[in-house]
């Protein structure tokens, strides 16, 4: 869980990338608005600075003196003499001196950049100081430069483009974030199935093989994995179902036989010999029993699902043992703590489990003491006798299968010792792994064995 | 006392015949689901035993359909399925009690007889224990023929008691058996009730001997 990191999600991808889309494609397009509106600006400003030159050599006229003076009709003279955004006029004869201006304090400034030859040109300082743009006309014996502040056609393209961008945006804004909205609904919708399958699937399990991914609703790209799951589904489930019937058929193949053997055997007369027959089948029914249940236990994984009254397992477990301990002379007891302990399992089994470590402690207490069960939170089950206890190098190899560990020489001794040993405590082993527990023996204080199953706490509800 | 009894085992079926005959009650031995459900209709039956695995169908399915036309009969279950499921599955089935091969014929034997001590089957029977006796009816308990005095809880209880001879009765079922809801208990009614029980039971010469489990309940056991 710690250090991994969360795996993408494809719809903050898909809305990352497509929003980055959107601002790339409004930036090239304003781009593109603000390079046209420039090279618009500029072809009118050439084309209107072309036309005040024309006009502006036209009505050159000499005078008596020699004198030159530009006459503009009224009508035309406007321009040159609007105080503000006024257009500069300078007339050169052919000698390239000047001879005539509009305005006799800027000119100056201007004549040394005035080209050779006709055309477009700029001016970095001219009317206090700003640049200006000009157009130099050859008409006839004169020259005209016609001459304007470059800034106003700066600001004509700020105006347009600031025009364009307030309109734009406001129309580009909202159809990006559309785009982005409906991409991102549209994939939702179309992964929404994806969520009932994942509560489908969280249901399988050995206990519930037949659960199959729900495929209504998928999208044509989402099948082929929900169908290779499902395919996948019903292979474990037939594996399952195998073992299954195997677990049932060997169950009932090997105690039927047993049933018979028994029957027979109390059909006889009572005797030393029927007695001791009675001993043996005994013994190999409890460990085909035994054999069947790890079997059982191993081949089919337990449903551990179920809310469980750990009061209510030890109170079974006792009952069935009770008998047994009456014959033993042995008293059994249930010591518990006010609390009631919950955990979420498999009552059947671990009321087996239970009923096994009673079983061995019945083995080995001796007759007139008290075996108890405790329980205590957060989901710990103990069973204390006061039998010889299990020596700390054999504590455990108990546990393992066949294994009798220090309680082989009195198991041999009596049929008792015997219905204990063998299996049982690996089944106990195996129920509480299966229920993510634990098993261990420990020194009783006082004498004796502890046995305690330790299970994990109830997380939630079950 | 009439037992059905449905084993398709054909030798298992003829020695529990014969132990269950000797034990004094009458048997109808039937192999096959078919067969039991032609005698449930003909005769009437004090207990039905049923082996599960049967060639013509599960006895469960039997036993489920018993159970929905609401008869009452006592049923106990012989399997060789014993897995940790299929214990609880025959129990909700509705059965009344579960023996797994193999067990020995005397506890099959005890276990109908504590079906037969059940409420709903043969009033009137009179339930001992040793030289304990019970009238569930008059609801007098005698020992040795000698009519013990008995307070009306302490009758039930010892009734509780006699009904499972040799087994556990947990504190839960007395406390429900003989308490009701709107009239809670303290949390020692119980132990002082058994008390009293078994000090009256003693003072007159019972054989029978009721044994606590801690913490769990009371186990009255018959004299060896």
């Amino acid at each position: 869980m710690t250090g991994r990191r969360a795996p993408a999600s494809l719809t903050l991808r898909l809305a990352w990338r497509l929003g980055a889309l959107m601002l790339a494609a409004m930036a090239a397009a304003a781009a593109a608005v603000a390079w046209r509106a420039i090279v618009t600006v500029r072809d009118m400003d050439d084309a209107a600075l072309q036309v005040a030159a024309r006009t502006v050599a036209a009505h050159v006229r000499r005078g008596p003196a020699g004198q030159i003076t530009v006459a503009l009709p009224a009508a035309l003279a406007a321009p040159f003499l609007d105080e503000e955004k006024k257009i500069i006029y300078l007339v050169f004869d052919r000698q390239g001196h000047l001879r005539a201006s509009s305005d006799a304090v800027v000119a100056p400034s201007i004549v040394p950049f005035v080209p050779a030859h006709g055309g477009l040109f700029r001016v970095p300082g001219g009317r206090d100081g700003r640049p200006m743009l000009g157009w130099l006309e050859q008409a006839g014996p004169w020259r005209v430069a016609v001459l304007k502040d470059h800034e106003q056609s700066q600001a004509l393209i700020r105006a347009l483009l600031e025009r364009f961008f307030a309109a734009a945006l406001w129309l580009l804004g909202p159809i990006a974030l559309g785009a982005v909205l409906v991409a991102v609904l549209t994939l939702r919708h179309g992964l929404r199935p994806l969520a009932l399958a994942s509560a489908a699937a969280a249901r399988a399990g050995p206990t519930h093989p037949g659960v199959r991914l729900p495929t209504t609703g998928l999208t044509r790209e989402l099948m082929p994995l929900v169908n290779a799951v499902n395919d996948a589904l019903a292979r474990l489930e037939r594996g399952l179902d195998v073992q299954r019937r195997f677990s049932g058929e060997a169950a009932h193949a090997l105690r039927t036989p047993l049933a018979v053997l028994t029957a027979r055997l109390n059909a006889l007369p009572e005797g030393p010999s029927s007695a001791d027959l009675g001993r043996d089948v005994d013994r190999m029914a409890r460990l085909v029993e035994q054999m069947l249940q790890m079997a059982r236990l191993e081949g089919l994984p337990l449903d551990v699902s179920h809310r469980v009254d750990l009061h209510q397992v030890a109170v079974e477990a006792i009952s069935n043992l009770a008998p047994l301990a009456l014959q033993r002379g042995i008293d059994l007891a249930l010591a518990e703590g006010t609390t009631p302990v919950a955990v979420l399992g498999n009552a059947a089994a671990l009321v087996l489990a239970l009923s096994n470590l009673l079983e061995n402690a019945l083995a080995e207490a001796p007759a007139g003491s008290v075996v108890e069960v405790e329980i205590n939170p957060p989901a710990r089950i103990a069973v204390l006798d006061r039998g010889p206890g299990i020596p700390p190098a054999e504590r455990e190899a108990i546990f393992l299968r066949f294994r009798r560990g220090g309680r082989s020489a009195s198991a041999g001794k009596s049929a008792a010792g015997s219905s204990g040993a063998g299996l049982g405590l690996a089944i106990v082993a195996e129920i509480a792994a299966q229920h993510g527990g634990s098993v261990r023996v420990e020194e009783r204080e006082g004498g004796g064995a502890r046995f305690v199953i330790e299970l994990p706490a109830e997380r939630g509800n079950g | 006392m009439r037992i059905l009894l449905v084993e398709d085992e054909p030798e298992l079926k003829l020695l529990l015949r014969e132990a269950l005959t000797q034990a004094g009650f009458a048997v109808d031995a039937v192999a096959e689901l078919a067969d039991a459900d032609e005698h449930m209709h003909q005769g009437s039956y004090d207990v039905l035993v049923l082996d599960l695995g049967l060639p013509d169908g599960d006895g469960l399915a039997l036993l489920a359909r018993l159970r929905r036309e609401g008869t009452g009969l006592p049923v106990l279950i012989l399997t060789a399925r014993d897995g940790l499921e299929e214990r609880v599955a025959g129990l909700d089935a509705g059965a009344d009690d579960y023996l797994v091969k193999p067990f020995h014929i005397p506890e099959l034997i005890s276990r109908i007889r504590a079906l037969l001590r059940r409420p709903n089957t043969l009033a009137g029977m009179q339930l001992e224990a040793g030289n304990l006796a019970f009238d569930p009816i008059e609801r007098d308990a005698a020992v040795a023929g000698r009519l013990l005095k008995l307070t009306t809880r302490e009758a039930g209880l010892l009734e509780l008691l006699l009904r499972r001879v040799g087994r556990v009765v947990t504190r839960t079922a007395i406390e429900q058996g003989l308490y009701s809801f709107d009239n809670p208990i303290g949390s020692n009614a119980v132990e002082v009730l058994m008390h009293r029980l078994r000090r009256k039971l003693t003072e007159a010469g019972a054989t029978a001997e009721v044994h606590t489990l801690r913490g769990v309940g009371y186990l009255l056991a018959p004299p060896k």
